[in-house]
């Protein structure tokens, strides 16, 4: 063990002595919070959000409807509810006033609602319907925190729990905005660049230039090595991630919940793109290349994995590549953990992430060799 | 085995698909003794010492180094060996000091740290990144590491290959240190020169095989009979002057100078006689002593600076 600490005790002075390194660790997440975060971050305290119930028997709302209604109208939730009239053509609506976000509750929602609390979510499905401006900053983050509040509210049907309970989750603990999506979304982001990059770089190098030769004829095991290098990522994960939770509190003033689950998924998502790095690093074996296999998989993962934009901002075919992306599961845990308290989805996601960070971190172990035999 | 072998090789064996790098090669090295593996790049030298260090797996055959079976006893091997990679490289970002602590670390050693740094003659260099030292400083500091666990036997894969004549002989000057040390040291190179200079035996391999193995005046003795003799400035008619002894010789166009090849029978004072007799002029006579360089070229045709590729 003593050899993992040597080796990462000189893995680190390496790092604080590479100061573009460090430069673009710690500073790159942050100018893209400040960036992001001021463009979009709102001093409104509350949205509005538009609902049109159609959802009516003889002139009355129904049950169900009125349930959800009731639940985005709660004091957490921070929407100002305007209704909109049942007869008019919603969508046309919102085009003709330039509405950002505008929830149509469909006729039947009542009877589906029902139906699936009935028959535990297999008979049917009650639809809302989100109409929203995408130009708009506000439609995103309306359309997240409406996400989260109909996922509690399935989470409460699934588990027959009965409605009147839905007011006592704690839904929307405080005001969202633009920034409390981004911040977790840019640390997932950080997570997975610094683990990939610096595994990848450590890997083609280490072998090109004869690094791990040396190392392997002296006493320290393979095994160690890597956990040294495992760690040494966690370490300069959490070292940007702290710097970043820093900015968030006193630049945007958010209220972070760093919990052990949110450094727990942080510290697997490390482990799981240092071992998606060695295993680039195992097939592409020149410096350059592996530089640019990496990159070829973090580009698209930045975009497609809901860092700058929610999921449901963008057409189906996306979101459903998005749902095979790891970093999605990433971003969503530390969302959930760091920001929504929604500790259910939080441990779900922390789940997914540590057993294909365990999965990553073996195979990429088990198939870097430090010489060709 | 017997005691007063560091490493004993018997049929060693490496082949890469249908390639034969080390082709059944056998021989011992002394405890004590600076051995040297002298051939081109690409004849297997290499691959050799890095199945010694136990980095390669041998196809077949067996070695072992102060009786530890490489096969088997690779980390107590590890342990008891030093090793200087070709090319010596480490973190680019630790100081030459840093650098020798790190591996003391890994052999949980305790070395005299600064002792290893004057030793090498790096002590206005201990806290200067290894990024920032030229080749030879990096070779120099490279042997310090390969001492940090006070090795009984030492590998040294082309100390001073690509190195400039001066920061060579440095490199040189240290490896003979070692021996003075009592150490085992075994060498390749690509260098006549060096192997010549520094070691106690050589062994020639060519192709994977080791072609001859002996002391270096003992190789020279037997295999390189033939001492050079250069004319400077002088005629053309010289070739066949000399040629009608019974030896070859060679014009060269560009310089005027004739060069031949004496055998046993033929003296410089029987060509002189012949010179002289037929009226051919020279400007100077030059007596150049048979090398190691003349030995490789005898046993295989080649010059060492011919280069197959690597391996």
């Amino acid at each position: 063990m003593s050899h993992v600490v040597i080796d990462l005790k000189a893995s680190l002075k390496s790092f604080l002595r590479n100061k573009s390194t460090v430069f673009w660790t710690i500073a790159f997440p942050c100018v893209l919070i400040l960036l992001f975060g001021a463009i979009f971050s709102q001093s409104s305290s509350k949205y509005d959000l538009y609902v049109q119930n159609q959802d009516l028997v003889a002139g009355k709302e129904t049950y169900w409807s009125d349930a959800l209604i009731t639940a985005l109208n709660t004091t957490n939730a921070p929407f100002n509810i305007k209704m909109v009239d049942s007869s008019i053509n919603a969508t046309d609506y919102a085009i003709t006033n330039r509405l950002s976000s505008l929830l149509i509750i469909s006729p039947g929602f009542d009877r589906n609602a029902t139906i699936a609390y009935q028959t535990n979510g297999t008979g049917a499905t009650a639809n809302v319907t989100f109409v929203y401006d995408q130009s708009t900053s506000s439609a995103p983050i309306v359309g997240s925190i409406l996400a989260s509040i109909i996922n509690q509210l399935n989470f409460g049907l699934s588990h027959g729990i009965s409605y009147l309970n839905i007011q006592d989750l704690k839904i929307a603990p405080q005001r969202y905005g633009y920034i409390d999506f981004f911040l977790p979304g840019v640390i997932a982001l950080t997570a997975m660049t610094t683990s990939i990059f610096t595994s990848v770089s450590i890997s083609a190098q280490f072998r090109q230039n004869g690094v791990f030769h040396k190392l392997a004829t002296t006493p320290l095991k393979r095994y160690e090595w890597i956990l040294s290098r495992t760690v040494y990522n966690v370490l300069i994960t959490y070292l940007g991630m702290s710097v970043m939770l820093i900015l968030g509190v006193a630049v945007f003033g958010m209220k972070i919940s760093v919990d052990a689950i949110s450094l727990f998924l942080v510290a697997m998502a490390s482990l799981m793109f240092t071992g998606l790095g060695m295993i680039i690093a195992r097939f592409v074996k020149d410096p350059d290349g592996a530089d640019a296999a990496a990159n070829a998989i973090t580009f698209p993962m930045m975009f497609l994995s809901g860092t700058f934009f929610p999921l449901s901002q963008m057409p189906l075919f996306l979101q459903a590549i998005a749902q095979v992306l790891p970093l999605t599961y990433v971003s969503d845990g530390l969302r959930a953990s760091m920001i929504f308290g929604q500790s259910q989805t939080a441990f779900l996601n922390t789940g997914i992430i540590t057993v294909l960070g365990i999965a990553c971190i073996l195979i990429g172990s088990w198939i870097t060799k430090w010489e060709e035999d | 085995m017997s005691n007063d072998n560091s490493i004993q090789v018997d049929g060693l064996t490496k082949c890469y698909g249908d390639l034969v790098a080390v082709n059944g090669i056998s021989f011992t090295v002394n405890r004590g003794e600076i051995f040297a593996f002298l051939g081109p790049n690409g004849a297997g030298k290499t691959t050799t010492v890095e199945m010694l260090e136990c980095l390669r797996k041998p196809t077949s055959g067996k070695a072992f180094v102060l009786g530890l079976d490489i096969a088997k006893d690779q980390m107590a091997i590890k342990k008891r060996t030093g090793v200087l990679p070709q090319d010596f490289y480490t973190y680019e970002r630790l100081t030459v000091k840093e650098t020798i602590q790190y591996y003391a670390g890994m052999f949980n050693s305790h070395p005299d740290v600064d002792g290893l740094i004057k030793l090498v003659d790096l002590e206005d260099k201990k806290n200067v990144l290894f990024k920032h030292l030229s080749g030879g400083l990096k070779q120099r500091l490279g042997i310090a590491v390969a001492l940090v666990n006070d090795p009984e036997v030492i590998f040294l894969d082309e100390p001073s290959a690509g190195l400039d004549p001066k920061a060579r002989h440095g490199v040189w000057h240290l490896i003979d240190g070692l021996h003075k040390q009592d150490k085992t040291v075994f060498l390749t190179t690509h260098y006549m020169e060096e192997a010549e200079i520094l070691a106690s035996r050589v062994g020639i391999i060519h192709n994977g095989n080791i072609v001859a193995m002996d002391t270096p005046q003992g190789l020279i003795s037997e295999y390189g009979k033939r001492n050079l003799l250069i004319l400077k400035q002088t005629s053309p008619r010289a070739v066949p002057n000399i040629e009608k002894l019974g030896i070859k010789a060679k014009y060269d166009g560009a310089t005027g100078d004739v060069t031949a090849h004496l055998n046993h029978g033929v003296t410089v004072s029987e060509v002189l006689h012949s010179l002289s007799s037929s009226d051919i002029p020279f400007g100077e006579l030059q007596l150049k002593r048979s090398s190691l360089e003349d030995v490789f070229l005898n046993l295989t045709g080649q010059t060492l600076g011919e280069e197959e590729g690597t391996l």
